[in-house]
């Protein structure tokens, strides 16, 4: 999962933050818990749990960030 | 290095290298099983650690010292800091959980649970046990408990030769967290609850198990994630919160084909439970008395098939 963020364009990748959880570690594990996900792989935006169990197509992911990206900067 | 008669373990946490975790030993002096664990290029890393397998940590740092990789350091040269850190003493040798491998192939196997310091329990379950023809039993913790009785229950399990591993409650109470009916342990009984294994591996036919008593192993000091089997504990106690949670099982199904058991068995929960799961078997057990009477589980395999019988006893008293 973390490939297809890892090969974003470069201008998405300049105004996101990746992280990326090993579950095989308690730290990971806990994470996942939080956020409340229940199949592997997952990836949440923001803290929200967008996608799981599936690769979005690199199309969907990149208006899903740039949709939160608009919405949290509309007032600045 | 304080004392270099004989093998000891250390687990390093790297710095600015793709790997969090440097496992190796020490022995006489020469390097012994190096393990990078949790990331990096697995297959460089095993050469590493085959072409410094036995070395003297000298000649093996003459290899590891000046290489760059990323944020100025690499893996060899953060095991050069762990190694010579390890020579200097100033990485304490790791304690991690205790495990006993019962090495014999077996067939039945009897399993007792939270016995909490009964020691008349504990003689008729194993007199019921030996008549059902089992050809190992293991004991998990709690052994001991709330009760008077816990120095004749440590000498009954002594005698008897049972395999037993450590719970929750024998590990305070080694340590001197005693609860109102519990006597002050002597120093030797004390010492024996504190070295009891924590992880017991054993065989059956093809499959492999383990048992464990639940999640106070996971906040041990030099707990490690990479260790043989914490996988499965991550699982079982931080994931399904002991087979709990159901919503996650599709989670735990992706996770299961790197753990290395096929019968992962826990008694923290003190409910007897049987989950099968993409091919493995997850057992919780029960206690080994309640309101019903006393029970113990009866663990066989049949071909690839795993089985648990709750076996039951009347039992009046105690």
């Amino acid at each position: 999962m973390a490939e297809s963020v890892k090969v974003l364009p470069q201008d998405i990748q300049e105004i996101i933050e990746v992280h990326e959880w090993d579950m095989r570690t308690r730290e990971g594990v806990q994470r996942f818990r939080e956020l409340k996900a229940k199949c592997l792989p997952s990836v949440a935006l923001d803290g929200d749990l967008v996608y799981e169990s599936l690769i979005p197509m690199q199309e969907e992911l990149i208006d899903e960030i740039l949709r939160r990206y608009k919405e949290k900067n509309q007032n600045e | 290095m304080p004392d270099e008669t004989q093998t000891k373990r250390f687990i390093y946490p790297t710095q600015g290298v793709c790997p969090p975790e440097i496992h190796f030993k020490l022995n006489n002096g020469n390097l012994e099983e190096i393990r990078f664990v949790g990331g990096g290029c697995p297959g460089n890393a095993q050469l590493v650690a085959r072409l410094l397998e036995g070395k003297p940590l000298a000649e093996a740092l003459e290899y590891l010292v000046g290489i760059d990789c990323r944020n100025g350091t690499s893996c060899p040269d953060q095991l050069a800091a762990a190694v010579t850190a390890a020579k200097k003493g100033n990485l304490t040798p790791a304690e991690s959980f205790r495990v006993h491998a019962d090495t014999a192939n077996r067939c039945r196997v009897g399993l007792i649970s939270s016995i909490e310091g009964n020691s008349v329990i504990l003689q008729k379950l194993i007199q019921q046990m030996q008549a059902s023809g089992i050809d190992a039993c293991y004991c998990l913790g709690n052994l001991t408990g709330d009760s008077a009785h816990n120095k004749d229950l440590i000498q009954n399990i002594r005698k008897h030769n049972i395999v037993a591993i450590q719970g929750e409650g024998d590990w305070g109470y080694a340590r001197g967290q005693e609860k109102e009916n519990m006597p002050p342990l002597e120093q030797k009984d004390r010492d024996w609850l504190l070295r009891l294994p924590q992880v017991l591996s054993f065989q059956m036919k093809q499959k492999r198990g383990f048992v464990f008593f639940g999640d106070y192993i996971q906040s041990l000091p030099d707990y490690s994630d990479f260790e043989p089997y914490a996988l499965e504990m991550n699982m079982v106690c931080g994931l399904t919160h002991f087979m709990q949670d159901e919503t996650v099982f599709p989670a735990l199904e992706a996770m299961i084909p790197q753990f290395r058991a096929d019968i992962i068995i826990f008694s923290q929960l003190k409910k007897w439970g049987h989950w099968h799961i993409a091919g493995k078997d997850f057992i919780s057990l029960g206690p080994a008395s309640d309101a019903k009477g006393l029970s113990w589980g009866l663990l066989e395999v049949d071909g690839e098939k795993i089985e648990i019988k709750i076996m039951q006893a009347e039992y009046e008293g105690g």
